[in-house]
């Protein structure tokens, strides 16, 4: 961790560094905070799918997530998966046995992960040992059938964590289902705002929010250029 | 920690505004640290862009002190210079601005890593007109 440079004036707090994933916390409900999520994962067996359109969240929720696992002890090996993309960019088989990448040296203990609670879903591994690791898969629908099915059935065998985001639920145990609102989307760009000339106010967010069909990438998108238009209508303002 | 430490960055003769070719040179200094509160500090002479797509950043000039090697004292100024290069010019568009600047990273002896910068324009390129939307 570090603290960030200073911001200077002229900066659009919509701009990419500011939105994209892991930038801006995921904004759980009060009655969800993240540890309870994880305890969540935790008794699920390290498996759980998130659940959400595009645009609402999910991998912002993944960012978040990921050193929250690491802190539980337990390796991670995160991959994304962009439209059209059917296969996994790296060989999940090699990655079971290069050194390197192995989670195999740390250790932690997963007293939850003996009840297997999950399992009725069939989707738990059994026995899961105390040093394992989590594949995290962002876009597990872009995936074909026949490949997620390899893809359970190898993390199954290997008693490895699975972790997905999709669209629709694939046959994992449901963590989180990401449902966002225009309350939601308002309180970031509040955030985002903080520190800034606020150029940006309710009417604006809930305009864009409509506009992009409840997609908050989108409006984030929308409102740097809407922030931009009114940042050098008053330029020399300043 | 190093609560209430802070960098000052200084560009000699206060210029933010750059030819290409020309000399940058400065110095920064750590306010509030103990005589044995750092481990590292970083210095580099860096440009990035920012705006809505992918990000890019390419540091022009690193230099790194280390305590171990008695070149991270905290209790005098460390100096830098560099001659910047042609391109890419500083540029502030609608959907994608080039900006460089002089980022300072310290790495106390305990604590979070601290980082300020000081930024500068390289050239003169005026700002975009709005039809770039």
């Amino acid at each position: 961790m570090s603290s960030e440079p200073r911001t200077i004036a002229v900066e659009n707090p919509f701009c990419t560094r500011r939105v994209r994933p892991g930038a801006l916390p995921f904004l759980l409900p009060d009655d969800q905070p993240l540890p309870r999520l994880v305890d969540r994962l935790r008794r699920q067996g390290w498996w759980g799918q998130i659940i959400g359109a595009h645009g609402s969240g999910k991998s912002a929720l993944l960012a978040s997530l990921v050193p929250a696992i690491e802190q539980a002890g337990l390796s991670v090996c995160r991959v994304e998966l962009h439209d059209g993309q059917r296969r996994l960019p790296i060989d999940v088989r090699k990655l079971a046995t290069r050194g390197g990448l192995s989670p195999f040296s740390r250790r932690t203990s997963f007293s939850a992960s003996t009840t297997h609670p999950g399992r009725e879903n069939g989707t738990v591994p059994f026995g899961r040992p105390a040093d394992a690791l989590v594949l995290v898969v962002d876009g597990f629908e872009q995936l074909g059938r026949l490949r997620r099915v390899r893809l359970k059935r190898f993390c199954r065998r290997r008693r490895w964590g699975l972790v997905v985001t999709t669209h629709v639920p694939l046959g994992l145990p449901e963590l989180y289902r990401t449902a966002p609102d225009v309350a939601l989307a308002q309180r970031l760009v509040e955030r985002l705002q903080r520190g800034y000339n606020p150029r940006i106010d309710d009417s604006d967010v809930a305009e864009a929010y409509a506009e992009h069909r409840e997609d908050l990438r989108e409006t984030l998108f929308a409102l740097y250029d809407r922030y931009e238009q009114r940042r050098r209508s008053t330029r020399g303002e300043e | 920690m190093m609560n209430g430490s802070s960098i000052a960055i200084r560009l000699d003769g206060d210029r933010r505004t750059y030819e290409p070719g020309e000399t940058l040179s400065g110095e920064y200094s750590l306010l509030g640290v103990g005589r044995n509160g750092v481990k590292a500090a970083e210095v580099s002479v860096l440009w990035y862009t920012e705006g809505k797509g992918d990000e890019d950043l390419t540091v022009h000039q690193f230099w790194r002190f280390d305590a171990d090697e008695g070149t991270a004292d905290p209790g005098r100024d460390h100096r830098f210079e560099t001659t910047l290069p042609a391109s890419p010019l500083s540029y502030d568009g609608m959907i994608l601005k080039i900006r460089w600047c002089v980022r300072v990273r310290v790495f106390p002896t305990n604590g979070k890593q601290i980082v300020e910068q000081k930024d500068f324009r390289l050239g003169n390129v005026p700002p975009a007109e709005d039809a770039e939307l």
